[in-house]
């Protein structure tokens, strides 16, 4: 999984990136694509717990979790901000390329910047453990994730300004508005000093959307778990 | 007659396990979908003013390369099966059934393709309905080309199959032969603008003449060249496919009767 979403980030930077950047009218586009390109992988790699809960399933580590001496609450706390932690990790020698190629500006909005991704991160991963929980079936929760990845990297702002999406559909427009994955965008390349196509221009907007997306499915996800895993529930 | 009801059974097996695939392909199908209704459409409204002379809209632009991406993808799952089939050896099996080598291997090719061309039908005629419709003799020239394409395409899955030990090392073959024939191509982009970077020197000169030659370039851009007038058809777009679909057919046949014999 990391060797093939390396070689899909590396790809979409030499030859997507390059070539898209000449097709259109966004100033500085492969600078703006290069960013929204490390959030999309930032967010797929945190998305990944949810298929290790089913694998754990399957292997009987779920009960031997239940069995540890630690809360519910701290096992689904522990498991959102490790699979937040873990997404960084892999994610991080990437965006190092990202940066390299964008470069950094001011280095006090990158570390906002870095501390919001981090936050979501880990609702996404939150997000992920949430549906992992609810389905409890990890064929509907595969094909859940790629309609999910589909819809929610293609309705932000990830690739493209917000302007260019409410202009093609003011529905799609609403979505972006409201989608964690453009304020993460939005966010990384406020920190990384791409400011001429922000969509947001006050940068406490987004961060405010991030904090309220984290805090949201950490609540939902300990009560989900809390409710759902006792007495064999989860299966 | 026996041969053609050998081929047959394997089309049938190959066509039950690609069912068995059904989440695996609605995440495929929403892909695409989201990729044709949406990102195509953004970007409609981003073209710059010289590439949108050029093309008029990158949504009709888009839909012949996405059934191609479509094809690609599913003709290409072929090669993920018969590598979890050595793996497991399960070949062995496939190898004590009655009937010749050749047989087993040009079955197995042709199935991978089929099953490309039963996944792309619904996209192309999505694009036929947004784009407009070819007459009968292009749509049968797009069909037959399609075919072979994904036939190639098929046959490169499988050749990339048995020639990796590991799912790991599969996977990055994978990997590396998706994007490279995906992103260095006219599937996204028109040709001009990898030619123009060509020239500018920030694009290598190979890299260049390999989006020249890809078939899926070629199969997209014949598409094109029927429904939109643009690139002008030339013969040259169904030579590449053909050329690249009995390559690819010729070794993945060799490769997979020589190989899992000696797994």
């Amino acid at each position: 999984m990391v060797i093939m979403r390396a070689i899909w980030f590396v790809s979409q930077i030499a030859f997507f990136g390059l070539i898209a950047s000449r097709m259109v009218v966004v100033e500085d586009y492969f600078r703006y694509y290069v960013s929204g390109l490390s959030v999309m992988t930032l967010y797929s790699a945190a998305i990944f717990i949810g298929f290790d809960i089913y694998e754990e399933a399957e292997h009987g580590v779920f009960e031997y979790l239940l069995s540890l001496p630690v809360s519910r609450r701290q096992l689904v706390l522990g498991r959102s901000i490790g699979g937040g932690l873990r997404a960084f990790i892999y994610v991080g020698p990437l965006m190092c390329i990202a940066l390299y190629v964008v470069g950094i500006t001011n280095p006090l909005n990158f570390l906002v910047a870095l501390f919001a991704l981090f936050l979501f991160a880990f609702g996404v991963s939150g997000l992920s453990i949430t549906l992992a929980v609810v389905i409890k079936s990890s064929d509907r929760f595969d094909i859940l994730m790629g309609v999910l990845d589909a819809l929610i990297v293609r309705l932000s702002t990830a690739m493209y300004p917000l302007s260019f999406v409410e202009e093609a559909n003011p529905f799609y427009g609403w979505i972006a508005n409201l989608n964690p994955v453009t304020y993460a965008s939005e966010l990384f390349r406020w920190g990384v000093g791409i400011e001429s196509a922000l969509s947001f221009k006050n940068p406490l907007l987004p961060l405010l959307g991030i904090v309220l997306f984290f805090s949201f499915f950490l609540f939902v996800g300990v009560v989900l778990y809390e409710r759902t895993i006792e007495g064999g529930g989860w299966r | 007659m026996a041969v053609k009801r050998h081929i047959l059974y394997i089309l049938e097996n190959d066509f039950r396990n690609f069912f068995r695939y059904k989440w695996w392909l609605v995440g495929l199908i929403s892909m695409n979908l989201a990729d044709l209704f949406i990102m195509a459409i953004v970007y409609n409204r981003m073209l710059n003013p010289e590439i949108a002379k050029q093309l008029k809209s990158y949504f009709d632009f888009f839909a012949p390369g996405l059934t191609v991406t479509g094809l690609f993808a599913s003709a290409f799952m072929i090669g993920r099966e018969v590598n979890m089939e050595k793996r497991r050896e399960y070949h062995q099996y496939l190898l004590s059934l009655p009937m010749s080598r050749l047989e087993l291997a040009f079955g197995r090719v042709l199935s991978g393709g089929l099953r490309g061309m039963m996944y792309m039908s619904p996209l192309l005629l999505t694009c036929f309905v947004f784009v407009g419709f070819p007459t009968l003799i292009q749509l049968l020239i797009i069909l037959c080309v399609l075919s072979f394409l994904a036939t190639g395409i098929s046959g490169l899955s499988i050749a990339t199959a048995v020639s990796t030990r590991s799912i790991d090392k599969f996977v990055t073959a994978r990997g590396l032969i998706y994007y490279l024939l995906f992103f260095c191509s006219s599937v996204f982009y028109p040709f001009s603008l990898i030619e123009q970077l060509g020239r500018e020197g920030k694009f290598p000169t190979f890299l260049v003449l390999f989006a020249r030659i890809n078939p899926l370039s070629n199969a997209a851009d014949l598409i094109r060249s029927f429904l939109l007038g643009t690139p002008p058809f030339s013969p040259e777009m169904v030579f590449s496919v053909l050329v690249f679909s009995a390559v690819f057919t010729g070794v993945a046949a060799f490769a997979y009767i020589k190989l899992i014999e000696r797994a």
